[in-house]
């Protein structure tokens, strides 16, 4: 059992003054820690067009490594610009995941189209930092995990780990549309793939982690860390329809491992729940685990899946 | 070597397709049996709103592909479900023999928003000679990738030297004439490798022949076989813009010929062939599909407004 104490909300993007791409929304919290600084990604939009559209943009917030509730600095820019006429990334980059490659920062994050059919198409892109993660240049016009025949749409959600000798990719793959109230609703689960080098990546081909509340559910943040000789993973679920409220919105699951491979989900041992009242009443979602000064924080969302900014819970303590 | 017309040899406008098709026949593409030769070809239906979906057919030829045997009027590949690569049509669909499989490699079609749309590279199997066919999952098995980025189909798969290699195209990118117009696709012919013809690694952007017509040469269709110790390949090559109504502008052939499938020359002469004004290929050649038949090289190929009427023989002159 994980039992956290909420140190509540770190960020509020409707604080935010200067910024109109950033008018609303702080999700999918993502941590890059290098030089003793700690720097918060997240994803964020400016006000919708006329037709009631968003795009996305990323950028990131630096937190005092020793009192992470309190933001330093804060980009001035999105890190990376929506991509050229008719890429994947046209539309969006959301959610991101950095890990450092050398003396760059490498940058993964789901580039979003958009659809005739369906709303939107999702597929995972590569962008490379010189500046220490400041900003960021697409690695190519295209993205570095596709389509394939059984992850045929909706690649998302990427979170990049280095385990060993070996880059991992934890992500969600679509696996049907489903509709809806007359509105398609992609049904996705987590899965993974394994790279030499950050470019190529081997897909290893199957759900990681079981179901639990209906056929359809949707699974999405896959948060891996590593200790004490085992992996664990923080990840969020809802139903498949009707999960824009408390009762079917997200909640947090919990995983653990010992070779990534073959996962015992375990959500009672999660420990987070939405709060009675607040900004994450509603529902908890896009958990991500991060470590600072000795002390093992979790990064979530609250309501509206981050409308609202992302807080922090601190870990008192795993059993 | 030149080639020489035979002439159009299949309108689908005589014949009742399925979908209620009426107009073209895209893409030829053979499949030699013992006793003649079917032609795989899509055939197009209309939505509500105006916009075409491809549907894969084929007729059968006795094997002096000119007598008609049947025209298929079912199913032969279902479009994709909500959401997939091949959800709005199938075209084209180049077939290969593997044992008592036939296999399908698909360019699956879905309509996008900000430009028309994008594609995929598919695969599908048929376990009856050729009739029907499955697809091996929701997905394509060559999509966009780093440096290929949108656009990525027309595959045409042969076995050589114990591997499967796959000529097909990729996007560069999309481009206006002016400011209003509706954007135009950029596309050139790439070359890859695979050992079991299901997984497929993107060339990484490389390019295969040098352009005729400048940067923005769009460069579509390759078809390659061995014959009389070469490599033969045809293709079809146009403008970026003002290709469908205007024939200076139009789909032509091209040819390239190799001896290792890696390094090609550019010959586009061979192709010269030279149709009298006012022909079913006057304004227009494309979808040049190459094949050895009792011997010889052999052609199939559409005409004027990408096949709308139907497509064509021609043969080969040493």
């Amino acid at each position: 059992m994980f039992i956290w104490r909420k140190l509540g909300r770190v960020f509020d993007p409707g604080a935010v003054a200067g910024r109109p791409w950033l008018h609303a929304f702080a999700q999918a919290p993502a941590s890059l820690q290098r030089d003793g600084a700690l720097r918060m990604y997240f994803s964020c939009r400016p006000p919708a067009d006329a037709e009631g559209q968003f795009v996305s943009y990323s950028a990131w917030v630096d937190l005092d490594p020793a009192n992470p509730m309190r933001v330093l600095r804060m980009a001035d820019a999105p890190i990376l610009t929506l991509g050229e006429l008719g890429t994947f990334d046209e539309f969006g980059t959301y959610p991101v995941s950095v890990i450092p490659h050398e003396d760059e920062v490498w940058a993964y994050y789901g580039g979003w189209t958009r659809c005739r059919s369906v709303p939107f198409n999702v597929a995972i892109g590569l962008a490379v930092s010189r500046d220490g993660g400041s900003s960021f240049e697409r690695r190519g016009a295209g993205p570095v995990i596709g389509y394939s025949p059984d992850e045929p749409f909706v690649m998302s959600g990427p979170k990049i780990r280095r385990f060993g000798d070996l880059y991992y990719m934890f992500y969600i793959a679509g696996r049907s549309w489903k509709m809806a109230d007359g509105r398609a609703e992609p049904v996705y689960r987590i899965r993974m793939a394994t790279s030499p080098d950050g470019l190529h990546w081997n897909k290893h081909g199957r759900d990681l982690i079981p179901l639990r509340l209906e056929a359809d559910e949707a699974q999405a943040s896959p948060d891996v860390h590593f200790f004490g000789g085992r992996y664990h993973m923080f990840f969020c679920y809802r139903y498949s329809t009707g999960y824009r409220g408390h009762e079917r919105g997200y909640r947090i699951g919990y995983a653990h491992s010992t070779d990534l491979l073959q996962w015992q989900r375990d959500d009672d041992r999660a420990g987070l729940q939405p709060s009675e009242t607040g900004w994450d009443s509603e529902m908890v979602s896009y958990p991500h685990v991060f470590m600072s000064n000795g002390e093992t924080y979790m990064a979530y969302l609250g309501n509206g899946v981050g409308r609202e900014g992302f807080g922090l819970a601190v870990l008192e303590s795993r059993s | 070597m030149t080639l020489h017309r035979s002439g159009q040899i299949f309108d689908p406008r005589a014949h009742r397709l399925l979908a209620g098709c009426t107009e073209f026949a895209q893409s030829p593409q053979t499949l030699v049996r013992d006793d003649g030769v079917r032609v795989y070809f899509s055939t197009r239906s209309a939505d509500a709103d105006g916009r075409y979906r491809s549907h894969p057919a084929y007729v059968d030829f006795d094997a002096d592909l000119r007598t008609m045997r049947s025209v298929s009027t079912h199913e032969v590949v279902p479009l994709g479900v909500l959401g997939t690569f091949d959800e709005h049509g199938i075209f084209p669909l180049n077939v290969l023999r593997v044992g008592s499989e036939v296999r399908g490699y698909t360019t699956g079609w879905n309509r996008r928003v900000s430009v028309s749309v994008d594609t995929g590279i598919g695969l599908v199997l048929s376990h009856d000679g050729g009739d029907t066919f499955h697809r091996v999952g929701d997905g394509p098995v060559l999509g966009p990738s780093l440096h290929e980025p949108m656009l990525v189909c027309d595959g045409f798969v042969l076995e050589a030297g114990g591997h499967y290699h796959m000529f097909y195209i990729f996007g560069q990118r999309w481009v206006r004439e002016t400011p209003d117009a509706p954007p135009d696709r950029v596309y050139k012919i790439a070359h890859t490798t695979s050992v079991d013809g299901l997984n497929w690694a993107p060339s990484g952007g490389r390019t295969i022949l040098p352009d005729r017509l400048g940067a923005n040469e769009c460069q579509a269709l390759p078809s390659v076989v061995w014959h009389e110790g070469r490599y033969h390949m045809a293709f079809c090559y146009r403008d970026a813009h003002g290709f469908r109504h205007d024939p200076a502008r139009a789909y032509r052939l091209g040819y390239a010929w190799s001896d290792d499938l890696t390094a090609w020359t550019r010959d586009d002469a061979v192709m010269d062939m030279a149709p009298e004004a006012g022909a079913w290929d006057f304004d227009m050649q494309c979808y040049p599909h190459l094949f050895v038949h009792q011997g010889n090289l052999k052609m199939m190929y559409n005409g004027n407004a990408f096949g709308r009427c139907g497509f064509g023989l021609a043969q080969v002159v040493p």
